[in-house]
Formats: structure tokens, sequence, C-alpha cells
């Protein structure tokens, strides 16, 4: 790899393709990004034919969830393209949870392996990247240099992770905005704020949870009510202040103390994942479920998961959203085959078929223009933007304490 | 001439002895990094995150995490119930059907049940047992025929219910199969019709006479496998996920947890949780042989004051844990057969080949790379387990049973933080060092299921056969060998099923690189879509399976030494051990 970020302009431009379909004014938006991006994060300019050739014949270990089949599925399907148009063959290392990895990096920066490392690639957001960047566990910054990051909707935060600035450390890949399904058949009007929510939990007792913290979706499923709950919600997105945290959370656990009374279970017992209240809302032991994809009651419809009377929806001050990235380890031992992977599936062929509802369903992170299918007809809802990560770590350990024994 | 022979005999006994080593050493050598990377980073020693320096952070943290009493309580009382109810209804079973009618068809069906891997075993539980599950739509149906009316869906779960109960019960179903079948070897050995004879003629009542004979002897020579299903149920990870109690977790499910936290600085508190579950564990094991010693050393009177005996519920313990486990197969092929699946319906509404026909093309690749790695593993394993004996049976300077044992009763998950990082330093090649973790992890396995064939051995035949000229190597290859090949064909079988099992070992020492039918149903069960979920742990269990059936298939052909050798038909005969 070279590093020379004064060329990072010309390497953009001089990617062949569809930059003629943007106005000048995009250009102009891109490159300023692009320009503010390079001081930030001294991106190398990646000599991306060098590259491809270098990746061929590599094989590329990407360490991601590996629960829904849908997802497994799409990977098989760019395994099979990355091995056809640039020998590249990308190998789903399937884990229960990213930290999995993160732990086995671990692992090789206790043994001094800064080498021939044995994950190449991983699917993360949020703590996983706050932890990974902290202890040096990535890769130089790459994300900016992709030749592909030219279709990327600049629009949406792809720069912040939870908050965290990425420095092109990470790429992005598909959004996620924080919504509940139901069932029009057995609920004609769902609550659309959490205050409704517990007035319809206290008439419908026990057919309302949330999984329990610290999965991903309870912690986010906290994040999201404190928002609502808080007097002031811009106290949410400054570092967390042990003096100030109880007084600003004290809604939130008021709130909680009275949800879980007449929540299923009564609150002794949550899912233990959103793919859970998916779960439980086709059994009917839940009114609703809560999903990180605006897409998910029909992809899950089409894949035989939920009746074909659920919807989506969010509620009305918006869904707390956020983007879902891929990195590089510090050690990869197939760095450029990774790159020319996470370059492919940011590409509009890849990006298209993730969207479509039939495949997966996430939505895109690039602009509309550049996508077809049914990929196109995403519609995001009204984003609330995530707090600062410190409430994370405070929200889960005073739920723990309170509810989690 | 004479010099040759002494030569030959000095090389071959070296050689042997040097074998001893090798298999000691290939054996437990992962203990010591294992160990030793949990002490480490327990006290805080973690270069990954920084830290270099010794310190009880680690304790600190632990310590203030609300909860932990209770999980301590919780995991010591999961692991207690279940390995004494294990031992109670395994011991009831055998004194209500022992070599009485329909015997043959509980030793027949022991293999299929035992096969029957515990995450696919927790998965089909959890299914018959949730509140919208197999059992509660076949009550709902009753109801609604009987009274007319639907319930409502029950609010209260058996499955991660707060008091571990579901745990406990699954727990306990899954290990009676595997206590039964160690018992069989046991009590071949201890020669039980001799002993109820002359009880009853002494006055006893045969349950009496169970209890007050022939239990004592059973508990003192079933110990080990006590200890594995202890050890076992203090420690397991993938089934209290599924089954378990979450508020909290027991302990295992907590260093789980936090070993794989974002968030990298609880690596010392997960290392600290590691090392209190293996001292937890040592405890438990402890109590549980002060138990045995009190029940048949200490306090005995009530082996002779008076006639009382317990009544016995071994028949229908062995009706329920027969069908539990049988019921699991046929609800998962339905699962992995339907399209649409709602409460309360008995049957899918919408059938669909469509995952199997998705899964086909990838099925083989993961089938071959689970049965070649099982089946080396279980190979090597076996040839260990095999030397050690024949070490043990002649030699002075015994391998104490207790180190053999030791990595079935060492928490899994307590090591292998340790045995990665070492294994880093090692060659990296992944088949390699997964194929010698799982035969680290199935030897222990395989040891005990020979351990009862060999020590019935009748060691009288080997010193007819030395004396008779032949060499300690044709002694072993002509006379014992034959005897003991049903018992190696069935340990071999136990040997792969262990490895088959691996999920932690693979995963954390595969890297990524070999993907097992365990390793893909565990990583599918956390997405919660029970139709892929049912192809991989049906596959998990068939597998297995087949492995059993062609062992009993292969013990029952070559087992006739008898046959083949009329001089040592009738006093074999007699013998129970060679009886089948």
């Amino acid at each position: 790899m070279r590093y020379n970020p004064s060329k990072l302009l010309p390497s953009i431009n001089a990617v062949p393709g569809n930059h003629r379909k943007g106005t000048l004014m995009k250009k102009l938006c891109i490159a300023l990004c692009s320009l503010l991006l390079a001081t930030f994060t001294q991106a190398a300019n990646l000599d991306w034919s060098k590259i491809e050739q270098q990746a061929r014949g590599q094989t590329v270990y990407f360490y991601a969830w590996g629960g829904s089949q849908e997802i497994n599925n799409y990977l098989r399907w760019a395994d099979k393209r990355l091995t056809q148009q640039y020998g590249v063959h990308l190998k789903h290392v399937k884990v229960g949870d990213t930290a999995e990895a993160i732990t086995r990096l671990a692992a090789e920066k206790t043994a001094n392996k800064n080498s021939d490392g044995s994950v190449d690639m991983v699917w993360i957001n949020g703590e996983n990247f706050k932890s990974m960047k902290r202890y040096d566990l990535l890769s130089e910054a790459f994300a900016t240099d992709l030749p592909n990051w030219q279709y990327v909707d600049k629009s949406l935060p792809v720069t912040t992770d939870f908050a965290e600035p990425t420095l092109g450390l990470e790429a992005p890949w598909g959004t996620g905005q924080l919504v509940f399904i139901y069932d029009k058949a057995h609920l004609a009007n769902p609550p659309h704020s959490f205050a409704a929510m517990l007035d319809y939990a206290k008439a419908h007792p026990y057919k309302l949870s949330y999984p329990q913290p610290p999965s991903f979706h309870g912690t986010s499923f906290l994040k999201a009510a404190l928002l609502e709950l808080a007097s002031d919600s811009k106290a949410l997105y400054q570092p967390v202040d042990s003096q100030t945290f109880a007084a600003i959370s004290a809604p939130l656990w008021h709130y909680l103390d009275q949800f879980h009374k007449v929540a299923w279970r009564q609150g002794k017992q949550f899912p233990a994942s959103g793919a859970e209240t998916i779960k439980l809302l086709d059994d009917g032991e839940l009114d609703l479920a809560i999903s990180f994809n605006p897409n998910e009651a029909t992809s899950a419809q089409l894949q035989g998961k939920l009746s074909d009377s659920t919807a989506v929806y969010a509620m009305q001050a918006g869904a707390l959203s956020n983007i879902h990235f891929l990195a590089i380890p510090w050690n990869a031992s197939a760095k450029e085959g990774a790159l020319v992977a996470i370059n492919f599936l940011l590409s509009p062929q890849a990006q298209s078929r993730k969207g479509d509802l039939a495949i997966w369903g996430d939505p895109t992170v690039l602009a509309s223009q550049y996508i077809s299918g049914s990929a196109k007809n995403t519609q995001l809802f009204n984003a609330i933007a995530e707090p600062h990560p410190s409430w994370q770590a405070a929200l889960e350990a005073e739920w723990q304490r309170r509810y989690g024994h | 001439m004479k010099t040759q022979t002494k030569w030959s005999v000095a090389l071959t006994t070296y050689s042997f002895r040097l074998l001893v080593i090798i298999a000691i050493c290939l054996s437990f050598a992962p203990l010591l990094p294992g160990l030793g990377g949990l002490l480490l980073a327990a006290f805080g020693y973690i270069p990954a995150i920084g830290q270099h320096a010794l310190s009880l952070t680690g304790l600190q943290q632990l310590w203030l995490w609300p909860g932990l009493g209770q999980s301590i309580t919780l995991t010591l009382f999961i692991g207690v119930a279940s390995t004494l109810l294990a031992a109670l209804f395994s011991f009831s079973i055998l004194q209500a059907c022992w070599r009485r009618r329909g015997w043959q068809h509980i030793e027949n069906l022991l293999a299929p049940v035992m096969a029957l891997p515990h995450v696919a075993f927790a998965i089909g539980f959890a299914f018959l047992f949730i509140p919208s599950g197999f059992g509660a739509r076949i009550i709902t149906l009753l109801a609604e025929v009987l009274s007319g009316a639907t319930p409502g869906i029950s609010n209260w779960s058996l499955i991660k219910d707060k008091y571990g109960l579901g745990l406990v019960l699954a727990l306990t179903l899954k290990e009676i199969p595997f206590v039964l079948f160690m018992s069989m070897a046991v009590l071949k050995q201890l020669n039980v019709e001799a002993n109820l004879r002359v009880a009853q003629s002494l006055g006893y009542s045969r349950a009496q006479a169970w209890q007050k004979i022939i239990f004592p002897q059973w508990l003192t020579k079933i110990r080990f496998t006590l200890f594995a299903v202890m050890a076992y149920s203090l420690s397991v990870v993938d089934v209290a996920l599924i089954l378990g109690p979450t508020q909290p977790p027991p302990l295992a499910v907590l260093v789980w947890q936090w070993l794989n936290d974002a968030d990298l600085s609880n690596l010392g508190k997960a290392s600290t949780a590691g090392l209190l579950l293996l001292l937890l564990c040592i405890t438990a094991l402890l109590s549980l042989r002060l138990g045995e010693w009190l029940l048949t050393r200490k306090w005995r009177s009530w082996q002779i004051s008076g006639r009382f005996a317990l009544p016995i519920v071994g028949h229908s313990a062995i009706t329920v844990t027969l069908l539990t486990s049988l019921a699991i197969l046929p609800i998962l092929t339905l699962w992995s057969l339907a399209q649409r699946w709602r409460f309360p319906d008995l049957l899918p509404s919408k059938w669909s080949l469509r995952f199997w026909q998705q899964e086909w093309a990838y099925l083989w690749e993961i089938i071959a790379t689970s049965a070649i790695i099982a089946l080396i593993s279980a190979t090597i394993a076996l040839l260990l387990a095999i030397i050690l004996h024949q070490h043990n049976a002649h030699s002075r300077y015994r391998v104490p049973r207790l180190l053999i044992a030791l990595p079935m009763l060492t928490p899994q998950l307590s090591l292998l933080f340790g045995i990665q990082v070492a294994s880093l330093y090692l060659a990296s090649n992944y088949y390699l060092l997964v194929i010698w973790a799982h035969a680290f992890f199935a030897l222990p396995y395989i040891f005990m299921a020979l351990d009862g064939p060999w020590r019935s051995y009748d060691q009288r035949l080997d010193k007819v056969g030395l004396s008779l000229g032949l060499s300690p190597w044709r002694v072993w290859w002509q006379i014992k060998r034959p005897i003991l090949m049903p018992a190696i064909w069935l340990a071999w079988a136990v040997g792969i099923s262990v490895s088959l099992a691996q999920y932690l070992p693979t995963l954390m020492l595969g890297a990524g690189r070999i993907s097992t039918l365990t390793t893909e149903a565990v990583a599918l069960s956390s997405g919660q879509d029970r139709r892929v979920s049912a192809i991989y742990a049906l596959l998990q269990s068939l597998l297995p399976f087949v492995f059993y059936l062609s062992a009993i298939i292969a013990s029952r052909h070559c087992g006739a030494l008898a046959r083949r050798a009329p001089l040592f038909a009738k006093p074999l005969a007699a013998k129970d051990s060679v009886k089948r």
C-alpha cells in the first residue's frame, strides 16, 4: 500500500464509470468531504489496480454475525461474484456475536501476532468499533480511498459511528433504524410513543417486552425511551456525568418500574435478542417485535417468518438510527483481498441486491440514484441520532443493578 | 538368540514407555498454558489491553457486579440438582429394569439417545416446553375439544425460568442415558445376579437388595461419570443460553458474555469469573466425593438397619427420558420442512423444501469436515486411551485417573483463552490444533468408557498366553484385543460424538477456518430461525447416530472371540463381560 495523501483527489476522479452522472455541485461536495477527511485521517492513496492484482487468489475471512440465513445467503452470493470478477474468495465466518472476533484479535495482540492474523474483515459498529479503535486493533484508514466511495450517500452520518469519528478506519455497509413490527390483523393502532406503549401494556398486560440489555436491541430500546422521556434530551448528546446521571435517567427507571409490572413474564424475563421478539410476535406471545431493519417485516414475510398482515412502524418522534460498517484488523493476512471485497460490497450492484426485500432488505448507504430494483423503494423513517456512546455503558450498568438479578 | 529376545523385549518395553510419555504430554500439555493464561489474566496481566502489572482490578469488578451471589447460588443449584437427579433416576431405572423384560430395548435405545448432541436436545426441548411449544399446542387442542374455549398463552415458562428448573430438567434428562450407559459396564463387573441371590436368600426383597447392596458398590464405581456430569452441568454455556435463566444467568454464561464483550476492559473480570468457576467446580466435585464417602463409609448404618427401601420410579423415569429425547427428532424434522407453522397449529400450515435446497450444496462440505475431524481425533484419543489403560494395567507407576479426567472436569471456558494464546505461538495449522483439542477433550470420555471392560478383563488369560510362549504384543493383539473389541468400538463412537459436539474449541482454535455442524448450529441458533436451526440440529444428531450404529454393528460382529477360538469358549461365556 502506498501512502500519498496529496494524490487523493485525482484518484477519485480517475475511477472509471459513473462520475458523469453526478452534478458539478455533488462532485464538489464529494471532493470537499474527501479533502476534509483526508486531512483528518491521513488517508492513503491506494494504487487500486495493484491492489486488485495482489488480491487475486486471496481468501478473505470475514467475521460476521451468522444468525440470519438471509444474510448468510447474501454473503454466499457475494463470494461467488468476488471469485468470478476478482479471484477473491470471501469466506463468511459465522459468529454468534461479532465481539467473538474482537476477543480473538485481543488474543493475537497478546501473542504479538502482528501479521498473518486470522481475521481479515469484520462487520461492526458502536461498542465494537470503539473498542477496536481504542486498543489499536484496526488497520490504517482506507474507506475514502475505495473507488466505490464516490457512490456513498454523504448526507447519511457515514463518518461517525455512534458519535465516534470513523476516520476512514471502517467503511459504511448499511443503515439501521430502530423500528417496531406489529400484526395489523391483531392490532389496529399500535402505540406510537413510549408513553402510549405503557398505556397499551396496562390495558393488555404481558404482551409487550424488549430484548434484555446489554443486547444491542435492548440497549437501543433504553436509549430511545430515555430520549423521549428525558426532560431535556440534549444532555444525552454530552458525555455522561456521574453527578447528573441519576437525575437525567430517573424518568426512564420510573417508566420501566411501571412497565415491567405489566410486561411479558412480568419483567422477570426478557427476550434475548431482536430476532427472538420476532419469533415471539409470530408465536402470539408478544404484540410488538423490535428490529433495526425498516424492511424487516416484508423480508420476514417473504421468508415465512411472519404473517402477511405484519407491518413496520417507527415512533412518532422518529427512529433511532445508526450505520453499520466493515473494517479490517491491523494484522489481517489478506488485506488487499479485504479491500477488494469491501469495495465490491459498496458497489451499486451489491448494494441493490442487499436492499432487495426478497434477499435481505438492509437499507443502502449509497445515494439512491445508484440503486435499482426493490431496494430503491425503501423509505427511511425520520432519524434520531444516537446519544453519546458513554451513555450506553452507564445505562446498561444501571439496568443491570436495578433489574438484572 | 536369547540375548536377541531380551533386547527386543527391552526395546518393546522402552518404546512402549516412550509412547506412554508421549500420550501424557500430548493430552495434558494444553492444561498448563490454559491454567497459566487464566491465572495471569485473572490477576490483571493482559498485554492486549495494555495491562502489564499484576492487580486485583478483575476481582474488584467481579465483586461489585450486582447479582454475582445469585449467579453463584444458581450455578451450584443447577449443577448439584441435575447431577443428583440424574444419578438417582439412573439408579432407580437400573433397579427397576436391569436385565428384566424390556431391558434389551432400553439398551438398544441408549445409543441413539446419547448420540443426540446437547445443543440439538436443547433446541428440541425448548420447542416442546415453551408456552407456544408443542406441549402447549396439544393442551390447547385438548382444551378446545373439551371445553370449546381457546385458552391464552401462559405467561409462565419452564424455559429460561428464574430458578433454572427447565435447565435442571433438561440436563437431568440428557445425562440419564449417559449415566446408564456407563453403569452397564459397572454392573457387569459387579456380578449383580449373584449379589441379589445371596441377599434374597437372606430374606431381603429385591428393592432392598438393590438399594443396600448394589447401590454402594455402584456409587463408588460410577464416581467419575458423576464427576463428569457435575462438571458439565456447572460449566455448560450453549445449553444454558438456550434454556437457562437470564436474570442473572449462571456463572459460565456470564464468563462467556464478558469474554465476548465488546469492551475489552472486561477481560479481567471475565478471567476472574473463569477462575471462580474453576474453584466452584473443584468445590462441588469434592463435595460429591465427600457425599459418597459419607454414604458408603462413614454413615453406612442405613445399609444394615432395618428393611426399608425407597419407592422406585424407574419405569416412569426411563419412559420420560426416552420419550422426550425421541420426540425431539420428528419435531426437528417437521420444523426443517415448515414454511409457516404458527401457534396453535399442530402441523405446519405451509410446507417447503427451500431450506434444505438452499443448504444442500453447502452441507456436504460441512458434514465431511465434521466427520473427518471427529474420526481422526477420536482415533488418536482411542489409541492414547488404550496405551494409558495398558500401562495402568501392568505398571506400578500408574497414571492417576484424576489426571486423565482433568480435561473433562475443568470448565472448558476457563482454559480456552490461555490455550488460544498459546496456540498462536505454535504452528498455525488450524486443523492440527482443532484435532488436538478435540482429542484432548475426547480422551477422558473414551478412557472412562474403556475403564469397566478393562477392569473386568480376566488377567489370567494374559498369563496363559504368555506362558504358552506368545510375546506380550501378540497376547494383546490375539487375545485381549479381540475380547475387548466390542467395548473399543463403543468407546470410539463415544469419542466421535464428543468431538462432534465441540463448539468452543473448534471456534477458538480453528479461527473460523473450520466450520462444523456444531459451529453452524450454534451460530444459527442466535438468529432464532427455527427452520434452518432445525436442519443443522437434525444433522448434528444424525451424524453421531450413524457412528454409534456402525460401532454397535461392528461390535456385534467382532465380539465373539469365543466363536472363533473354541478353546476359550466355555470359561469366557461364563463371564458377564463377553456375554455380548
